[in-house]
């Protein structure tokens, strides 16, 4: 599927570019001819020449180079954003797999869970899928424009250059520096941006005891400042853009003006300036298209950034890419004699423990909230760390421990997408997708939304509802090790009971671990207290 | 020094609720002055365009005519170019200035409209979407009533200004352009029809698509936990490859918009050379084209492009205004939300509560019977009857608040305990923190200078309301404590219990708790459990 994206959009990119170099061409030809006609039959028309001037063949061009200009940006624009959205795809979906195989996803809270978070991770995948639309193309043709002029002055009015050449290299000073100091309010941008998110979701999270102290005021408005000194960088940045795009608008009519200048100071007189006139107004329309330089390298400075970012995420990819297929495998227990608890960020917690998870007897950790129960359970799962437990008859690196493990996460979410496939159970019968959601209570909520596939979004759902579709998954994965965090959060006492009575009974000839902060009255189980 | 409770009346606690935010109306007020500037020099650099066009038309069409060039002429244009540029250039830093004081401003008004909000308001908000709110909103509405108003109002002075000055040469041509602009103005019209119906029908068929990728992000730890990541990869290109189709149609039209602009244009370029031509020649007698000087046409060629320059400007900030647009709304429908109520407690209406100076008090009942209700009547957060310690209600300043949710600045161990407080020395500070046990927790090694990250992420709820209540002990202030020993560990609840009755030997202690322990020890103990009557027994 890739390769058609990929051959699409080379295609797409190859057509725009010719559109976009047809464009400009046109453009510069338009000014330039319809001035040069204009000259020329000015000067015919002083004389007896008048009646032999040959007009229509110009004035044929002129209408084409106009309805050539008007298609050719039409087509330039509509080709580039089908190339860019062509690339989007395989961009996308090459970045979501990357980050799926990326160890910091399964490791710490997810950070993209959050909204906040989650519109800027989404501003920098915009910014990397459109640069080459938004910089790349138009730098391209804009300098080959460039190159034809510049080539055309030489010859035409060779002294011309050096006020162009000056200009320009004026353009190029101020464009290392824009660049330069760009990149800096970039950074500045991003972590008074963030630091300012973050502030305010803290205080968000502690509305009610800042209002009691007081506090509130404070701390929301510093907040709030922080964002608006990150508008502040930017409003730096946007003044430097606007140096840049003086110096880079009086491009086209400096060297217009200059063409001339030189061509009359080389003694050129009559006819003779009438095809310096047209590199004159040539190179006006080119400076036209000089008009958003400095957009052209914000999108290159916010295109690195967002790849530097973007780039922490998938951070360590390569290594924690291999899958492993263990279908035959059905551990009857796990054991490690003395594993070293961790923090999701390595830290070491407590003295080692040993661990003995049997088939048919389910495990309950026990544990104050902090004491690391979530974090235990991942590192079993082999989400974090690499330890290796042993089975029966054979060793189990964390590698393979994910792939037999079925990890319930207290704070797993709703997919935008169908019933169905919110239950991740492939192509199971609609009766077995029934049957778990009975067993987990859902079953009159979900006719009431309509069936298994209507479309659900998280925010159709209070907690309580979310936590049981998320157990109704547990309920019909086939893997045979079962880890539940906290299955009973957000539910009520008796409701929460029920439901996991029913699934321990489900996973009897399964290893399978239960954490909770209060226990609840089970019989046959193995309870470890944990202490932080 | 007790006394019974009387109801106080809030002002800003008022059931009526706050006025509309009206986020639109209050950016335009604060662009006034911005835009006024603006407009000006944006209205001059439009006219010193003009005369640099006027000027080089005539220095070029007098030197191919073999005229001489008056040194003034080539003085004027260089200046006028240099003045057009300069005047660019500040209207462009001008228009960056004013949208950036209109967001901070803005964002300042929202932070005071959210200083004013009561906190359980606060609490039913989405902490991530007022982020992204406060965040991306302002900057929004700012460019939209700064610089899409500027370019609304330039695209009606910019072709006023470039039409009086082809009058200046042949008002035919002046009329010619201006004859074109109905019949663009209508194409624009038939356009922007065909991309509203369009983009409604793909909204409706295609809507659901448009955030997938961003969904698939946002869920990635699920996904994996159900080892679905390969069947949602395969998903997720199918669903953006129907999308981006459905958008490239859309494309379609919305490009044709500038098209239109574009050919309009060009027409007009091909238009004017060729009657221009006809009339140097004599060939053609065309009122207002004919007989003119080499300079005038070249001059007309010049100005025709200058007259659909701002139109096409304006058509580039499209984007501009349905952004603008809908950022307001969503400032609005955020911060002039109808205050949330709580449910009816009768039963804390019904209280008649006298609270001594110090002691400890727990206000005990079942969850939903008005604890923590009557704990922020207590803090003045909620509008009803409170009982007042003394003879007046408690002020902000006077309260420290102990809650697992509690605040906590990034920094040390040490400046977390003293926030919101004075300078301490570090033996009181050190004392408190071990009589907590926050020094020999495991998990927070390092001490008082142990490092809390922003918002207090790498901390438990238990650190935490051991954090506030060491703060609450070194602050000398009335304490209320909401569910103080929920959730934590046996030793530590007793940590807990243990420094709460300390302070209340005292200071007033309030605790809303289900700890019975901790019950017990209360000087005094309101009872919510009975619908109809409270039992206070000392």
């Amino acid at each position: 599927m890739s390769t058609a994206f990929q051959s699409s959009s080379r295609k797409s990119w190859r057509l725009a570019t010719g559109f976009a170099f047809t464009a400009l061409a046109c453009a510069i030809l338009l000014g330039g001819v319809s001035a040069w006609l204009l000259g020329s039959v000015a000067i015919a028309g002083l004389s007896a020449a008048a009646f032999t001037f040959n007009f229509h063949t110009p004035a044929a061009f002129i209408r084409l180079f106009a309805v050539g200009r008007t298609a050719a940006r039409y087509g330039e624009r509509l080709t580039g954003h089908k190339a860019a959205l062509a690339d989007q795809i395989s961009r996308r979906v090459e970045l979501f797999a990357a980050m799926a195989a990326a160890p910091a996803v399964r490791r710490a809270g997810w950070q993209l869970g959050d909204d906040a978070r989650l519109a800027d991770y989404l501003d920098d995948v915009e910014d990397l899928d459109f640069a080459r639309l938004r910089a790349g193309l138009p730098a391209l043709t804009f300098a080959c424009g460039l190159a034809v002029l510049i080539v055309g002055s030489a010859v035409l009015a060779p002294l011309s250059l050096l006020p162009i050449i000056v200009l320009l290299l004026a353009t190029l000073f101020a464009g290392n520096r824009v660049a330069r100091a760009g990149a800096m309010a970039w950074r500045e941008t991003r972590s008074l941006r963030r630091g300012g998110a973050s502030r305010l979701g803290a205080a968000m999270a502690s509305a009610v005891p800042l209002k009691a102290e007081g506090a509130w005021n404070r701390e929301c408005t510093e907040a709030l400042a922080a964002l608006s000194r990150a508008d502040a960088a930017q409003l730096a940045l946007r003044r430097l853009q606007a140096m840049l795009d003086m110096i880079g608008g009086a491009l086209g009519p400096v060297a217009g003006v200059s063409v001339m200048a030189a061509a009359w100071y080389a003694g050129r007189q009559g006819t003779e300036l009438l095809a310096p006139m047209l590199l004159a107004f040539s190179w006006l329309a080119l400076g036209e298209t000089m008009n958003g330089a400095s957009r052209m390298l914000v999108a290159v400075l916010r295109r690195n950034a967002a790849r530097a970012e973007i780039g922490q995420w998938t951070r360590g990819t390569a290594a924690g890419r291999r899958e492993f297929a263990l279908d035959d495998i059905k551990p009857a227990l796990l054991l490690h004699g003395g594993l070293q608890r961790r923090a999701p960020d390595g830290r070491s917690i407590g003295t080692p423990i040993s661990l003995l998870l049997a088939r048919g007897q389910p495990t309950l950790l026990v544990g104050a909230s902090g004491s690391g129960k979530t974090s235990l359970l991942k590192q079993i799962a082999g989400w974090i760390g690499d330890d290796a437990f042993a089975t029966d008859d054979r060793i189990l690196s964390a590698g393979e421990r994910r792939a037999l493990v079925s990890l319930v996460l207290h704070d797993a979410v709703v997919l935008e997408d169908t019933v169905r496939a919110n239950l991740f159970a492939g192509d199971a019968p609609d009766a077995v997708l029934w049957r778990a959601l009975e067993a987990v209570e859902m079953d009159g909520r979900i006719r009431e939304a309509g069936g298994l596939d209507s479309w659900v979004r998280q925010d159709r759902f209070s907690l309580g509802e979310a936590q049981r579709i998320n157990l109704a998954r547990a309920w019909l994965s086939p893997q045979p090790v079962v880890l539940l965090d906290e299955p009973t959060e957000h539910l009520d006492e008796a409701q929460g009971e029920r439901i996991l009575e029913r699934l321990l009974a489900r996973f009897s000839d399964r290893i399978v671990v239960v954490s909770t902060h209060r226990a609840p009255p089970l019989r046959d189980v193995r309870t470890i207290e944990l202490q932080p | 020094m007790t006394i019974a409770a009387i109801p106080v009346p809030s002002p800003e606690l008022a059931a009526s609720g706050p006025a509309a935010f009206e986020a639109l109306s209050a950016a335009e007020r604060l662009a006034r002055p911005g835009l006024r500037g603006l407009l000006a020099l944006q209205a001059v650099r439009a006219v010193l365009r003009l005369g640099f066009a006027a000027t080089a038309a005539m220095a070029a069409g007098r030197l191919v005519m073999g005229e001489t060039v008056e040194p003034w002429l080539v003085a004027g244009m260089i200046a006028l170019l240099a003045a057009a540029c300069l005047a660019g250039f500040a209207a462009e830093r001008m228009q960056a200035s004013a949208e950036n004081a209109v967001s901070t401003r803005l964002r300042a008004l929202a932070s005071e409209r959210l200083g004013k909000m009561p906190a359980r308001q606060l609490q039913s908000l989405s902490t991530g979407g007022l982020i992204v709110s406060m965040q991306r909103h302002p900057e929004a509405i700012a460019a939209l009533v700064v610089g899409h108003r500027a370019a609304t109002a330039m695209m009606a002075a910019g072709p006023l200004l470039a039409a009086i000055a082809l009058c200046l040469v042949s008002w035919q041509a002046a009329l010619l352009v201006i004859s074109l602009t109905p019949v663009m103005v209508l194409f624009f019209a038939l356009v922007g029809n065909a991309i509203r119906r369009r983009a409604d029908a793909q909204e409706r068929a295609f809507g659901r698509l448009a955030g997938q990728f961003a969904d698939r992000v946002r869920t990635l730890p699920t996904i994996l936990a159900n080892h679905a990541t390969a069947s949602e990869e395969a998903k997720l290109g199918r669903r953006l490859e129907g999308y981006t189709g459905e958008t490239i149609g859309l494309l379609r039209i919305a490009f044709a918009n500038a098209g239109i602009i574009d050919f309009f244009a060009s027409l007009s370029i091909a238009i004017l050379a060729i009657f221009l031509g006809l009339g140097h020649l004599k060939l053609a007698t065309i009122p207002g084209f004919s007989n003119l000087e080499l300079w005038q046409s070249l001059f007309i060629l010049m100005i025709a492009p200058e007259y659909f320059a701002p139109f096409r400007r304006f058509s580039e900030q499209y984007h501009a205004k349905a952004e603008g647009l809908a950022a307001a709304a969503a400032l609005d429908r955020l911060l002039g939300a109808a205050p949330v109520t709580a449910c009816p407690l009768p039963v804390l209406d019904r209280l008649r509560l006298t609270l001594p100076a110090h002691g400890l008090v727990a206000i005990v009942g079942p969850s939903g019977s008005g604890k923590s209700t009557l704990l922020r009547r207590l803090a003045g957060l909620e509008p009803g009857a409170m009982p007042t310690p003394g003879t007046r209600p408690l002020a902000t300043g006077e309260i420290a608040w102990v809650s697992t949710d509690a605040y906590v600045p990034e920094g040390t161990l040490s400046e977390a305990m003293l926030w919101n407080g004075g300078a301490l020395d570090r033996t009181r500070l050190e004392n408190a923190a071990r009589a907590i046990g926050l020094l020999d927790d495991a998990l927070l090694p390092g001490g008082l200078d142990a490092r809390l990250d922003k918002g207090g992420a790498n901390l438990s709820g238990g650190q935490r309301l051991r954090i506030a209540v060491a703060r609450a002990q070194l602050s000398g202030r009335t304490v209320l404590a909401d569910e103080p020993t929920a959730k934590l560990d046996r030793a530590t609840a007793e940590a807990v219990r243990r420094m709460l009755i300390g302070i209340s030997g005292a200071r007033l202690v309030v605790v809303a708790t289900h700890d019975r322990e901790l019950a017990a020890a209360a000087d005094l103990v309101v009872d919510l459990t009975r619908d109809d009557t409270v039992e206070v027994a000392a």
